[in-house]
């Protein structure tokens, strides 16, 4: 949380974060969650066992020390109770829910109003947030250079009588410049949310205005999600590197992703995008993910992109005030900064593009050489892939979605980038291939490459893993002091697995399969036994 | 609740390769590679040596007989033997053309039946000591044997495995060609290292060099044989992301609960559910590889032989290092949860 890029999270996600039941802490996720419970409110305090549940525990203490568990360790005082079998989030009561989320609600609630008074800035969601952590970014020097100005222009403010607004744009053309030298993510973030709200205004109050619609038609942004006109959403493309900080976009990515590529089809300028589509709706998260890194790395025409983004938002930054006073004319003058982010994103966004372009290639070397067209037209017509629906609708929550963009592999993801690259390259050292395609994408393979084997046999989603566990806490419930090899006794005859048992790296400690260790033995000179007649 | 334990004072001097509780009382058979039978009694604290009986060569298998007196031994000596364990008078029974790897007494048929590696079984008719002894020929070297009270099962190479009915071998016109009353092939892969048969005449399970034991039923409808099934056991993950799998050496059926035990060559001795298909227990490892298991008559105590490097050969016995460990099991300790 202290980083920037999480400054303020939407409420709904923090409503679905799990949260620990017994100290109503909250976490990034399941298995942390579930983590913490063991070590803080399920282990054993003689031996240090982590138990899975109370249950467990209560049944450890009494098989083992002969002691019996009453209360549940660090735990809130009226949550320390056994009577509730709690796992992770399961097993919650419903009214402990409800106050949970009213808790939540509330605090959001507070810490937003907070953030407004703080800000000063009225308006939902992110609207305070880019300034809040602009003085972050300013070093020392900067600090001075500005109290210096700022000084100079009261001075000059006294002189001429002048409103203090002054002050806004010259802090923001320092930003502008210290986010460009890497932070540019965290600058840059708020100001497509300023831009997304400030939109909705204008939407809202000129819905007539002429001028409007014709620039929303060149970004062909279906109208159907009236919340996030058709500008946020080409926005979307672009700031998805960035967007691992911005939570409210996480949601409308979601939903974008799918209607995405027909956005480009709909968009004369970004033709190449169209063959690119069908690895948009599957391999796009991911990558951009990949894409963060090299765009701070830098190839140098993704670079130039920021700089000149940031000159828009700052331009538009100093829209706002504007807007207020007279909207349509300033509209218009926000429109050419405007505009200059487009292209910019055209310049820019290609790279990462081109990257997924690329990337096919090495996985189907034919389609690849005809260049673009060949394939969309190679996907369909490979059989019994039937990857496509599983990319269609992603079985990603908004939870699992922010996960995605921070940088944690969850197994969704992971599986459609697979089943993708690897099922139609057929193993080939896809890894290799994959890696020398991009750099970026280097550590993503190889995480990649191993769902097919361990897919089917361990969980490859929070939900298995929950029910597991939950299985495995149940056995522990049911007194059995196990270890996790365990569980397996309940398959079936080995025949079935002899596939993967092979497969397993194991070493027999007695590996002759035809003599005994007995006849062994007693072939040895010191057990001898010569019959005497 | 915490089990106690205790080591067997005058272990023997090399390793262990059977150990049987007495039906009734607390005596403990211990067979030695250093050919010697040792008669224990445990119902004292670390045991007493009651006497040792010397054999010719060592000493493979040894059983009970007909009361807690009388014992019956098979060594590599080719010799089944009968001991009175008053006396320590030894009689031959009978002699196989190769070393002879186990021996049963079954009281219900009044039958000592004897396996041995040249690939037979002898049937003694022990109601008639006149009579010479019947041989069955098996198609592969016996391993292991076990009895219920109306089947003998015998574990073979190759993964055969027979089931015979006791009657079958206990009538006396069985003098020539009993077949088996079923034949199997073991569900295991690896070589079968031990079997043993539930208590309750159902079924019995067997373990194989590969960490892995089979939990199969007598009973040949497609129902019963569809609950068979088999678990991984005694492996040990290495640093280096390898399964270690040691054999498991001896199974042994809790006589009251029908729960059983594992031991295995990582040292470790499980306690088992068949039914419910969990582990109930597994105790603190021992020193060597546990090379046999054996429940008392009442399953108040339990029996466990650990010698080392027994599974591979490598006989490299230090001092010490064999030992018996006589467990005295809790209430209910060996007890089955029940299916959930």
């Amino acid at each position: 949380m202290g980083k920037a890029k999480r400054k303020h999270p939407d409420l709904e996600e923090i409503l679905q974060r799990p949260w620990c039941y017994y100290c109503e802490r909250d976490f990034d996720d399941l298995k942390i969650l579930i983590n913490h419970q063991k070590a803080k409110h399920f282990k054993c305090e003689r031996c240090g066992r982590r138990l899975n549940t109370a249950g467990g525990l209560s049944v450890h203490m009494t098989q083992v020390h002969k002691e019996t568990l009453t209360i549940i360790e660090n735990a809130l005082p009226n949550r320390s109770g056994l009577d509730v079998e709690i796992f992770g989030m399961e097993g919650i009561p419903e009214d402990v829910v409800q106050s949970h989320n009213q808790r939540v609600v509330t605090q959001f609630a507070q810490a937003e109003a907070e953030r407004r008074a703080a800000t000063g800035n009225p308006g939902p969601g992110a609207a305070g947030g880019g300034q809040n952590k602009k003085p972050k970014f300013e070093s020392p020097a900067d600090l001075k250079k500005r109290l210096a100005q700022h000084k100079a222009k009261k001075a000059a403010e006294e002189a001429a009588g002048i409103s203090s607004g002054g002050n806004t744009p010259g802090g923001m053309g320092k930003d502008g410049q210290s986010p460009g030298m890497g932070h540019s993510p965290g600058g840059y973030v708020s100001d497509p949310a300023t831009l997304r709200i400030q939109l909705k205004l204008s939407v809202a109050e000129k819905a007539g205005s002429p001028s409007y619609p014709p620039q929303q038609m060149p970004f062909g942004g279906p109208p159907n999600n009236s919340s996030y006109s058709s500008y946020p959403q080409p926005y979307g493309q672009q700031p998805p590197p960035f967007q691992q900080q911005q939570s409210p976009f996480s949601p409308q990515q979601q939903a974008f992703s799918p209607p995405g590529p027909p956005q480009f089809q709909n968009n004369p300028a970004v033709a190449p995008p169209q063959q690119f589509q069908p690895p948009g709706g599957q391999g796009f998260p991911p990558q951009y993910q990949n894409g963060t890194p090299q765009f701070q790395n830098g190839p140098p025409p993704f670079q130039g992109g920021p700089p000149q983004f940031q000159n828009g938002p700052s331009q538009f930054q100093n829209g706002p005030p504007q807007f207020q006073n007279g909207p349509l004319p300033q509209f218009q003058n926000g429109q050419p900064p405007f505009q200059n982010g487009p292209p910019p994103f055209g310049a820019g966004s290609p790279p990462p593009f081109q990257q997924n372009q690329f990337q096919p290639p090495p996985t189907h070397t034919p389609p690849q050489q005809n260049g673009m067209p060949p394939r969309p037209g190679s996907l369909p017509p490979a059989p019994g892939l039937p990857q496509r629906p599983s990319f269609g609708a992603p079985p990603v929550n908004a939870f699992q979605m922010q996960q995605m963009h921070q940088g944690q592999l969850s197994g969704p993801p992971n599986q459609s980038d697979h089943s993708y690259h690897s099922q139609q390259q057929a193993t080939q050292n896809g890894s290799v291939q994959m890696g020398g395609t991009a750099d970026s994408k280097v550590p993503v393979p190889s995480p990649l490459l191993e769902p097919p084997t361990v897919l089917s046999a361990n969980a490859s989603s929070l939900d298995d893993l929950v029910s597991g566990a939950a299985k495995d806490a149940d056995q522990a419930a049911n007194g059995t002091e196990k270890r996790p090899e365990v569980s397996r006794i309940e398959e079936p005859a080995e025949e079935k697995k002899g596939k993967k048992e092979k497969d397993k790296n194991m070493k027999l400690v007695y590996s002759d399969n035809d003599i005994s260790p007995e006849e062994k033995m007693a072939k040895m000179p010191r057990y001898a036994f010569t019959p005497s007649g | 609740m915490t089990t106690t334990q205790y080591e067997l004072v005058n272990p023997p001097t090399d390793a262990i390769s059977a150990i049987q509780y007495a039906p009734t009382s607390l005596r403990l058979l211990v067979a030695s590679w250093d050919k010697h039978v040792y008669l224990y009694d445990t119902s004292q604290a670390s045991g007493k040596l009651l006497d040792k009986y010397e054999h010719r060569g060592p000493v493979l298998h040894v059983c009970f007989g007909e009361n807690d007196e009388e014992a019956y031994t098979a060594g590599l000596d080719w010799d089944v033997r009968r001991i009175n364990l008053s006396t320590g008078a030894q009689t031959v029974l009978s002699t196989h053309t190769n070393g002879v790897k186990s021996v049963l007494y079954s009281r219900q048929q009044n039958i000592l039946i004897s396996a041995s590696w040249d690939g037979t079984l002898h049937i003694h008719h022990l109601s008639s000591p006149t009579k010479p002894h019947v041989t069955i020929s098996l198609p592969n070297k016996p391993f292991s044997l076990s009895l219920t009270p109306s089947k003998l099962v015998v574990a073979m190479a190759s993964r055969a495995l027979h089931i015979y009915s006791l009657s079958d071998l206990a009538s006396d016109s069985a003098s020539q060609g009993i077949e088996p009353w079923q034949r199997r092939e073991s569900s295991l892969k690896f070589m079968t290292r031990a079997v043993a048969c539930m208590p309750n005449d159902a079924g019995y399970a067997s373990s194989s060099i590969e960490g892995r034991v089979a939990v199969e039923w007598f009973d040949p409808s497609t129902t019963s044989q569809s609950r068979k099934y088999a678990f991984k056991c005694h492996r040990q993950p290495s640093p280096e992301g390898i399964d270690v799998v040691y054999p498991v050496n001896a199974l042994a059926f809790h006589p009251v609960h029908g729960t059983f035990a594992s031991g295995g060559g990582d040292g470790f001795v499980a306690l088992w559910d068949g039914v419910a298909k969990r582990r109930i227990r597994q105790y603190q490892r021992y020193a060597a590889s546990v090379s046999a298991l054996s429940f008392s008559g009442d399953g108040k105590y339990l029996a466990v032989a650990v010698s080392p490097g027994f599974e591979d050969g490598k006989e490299g016995v230090g001092e010490g290092m064999v030992a018996v460990f006589v467990r005295e099991l809790g209430q209910g300790e060996a007890k089955g949860k029940g299916a959930k």
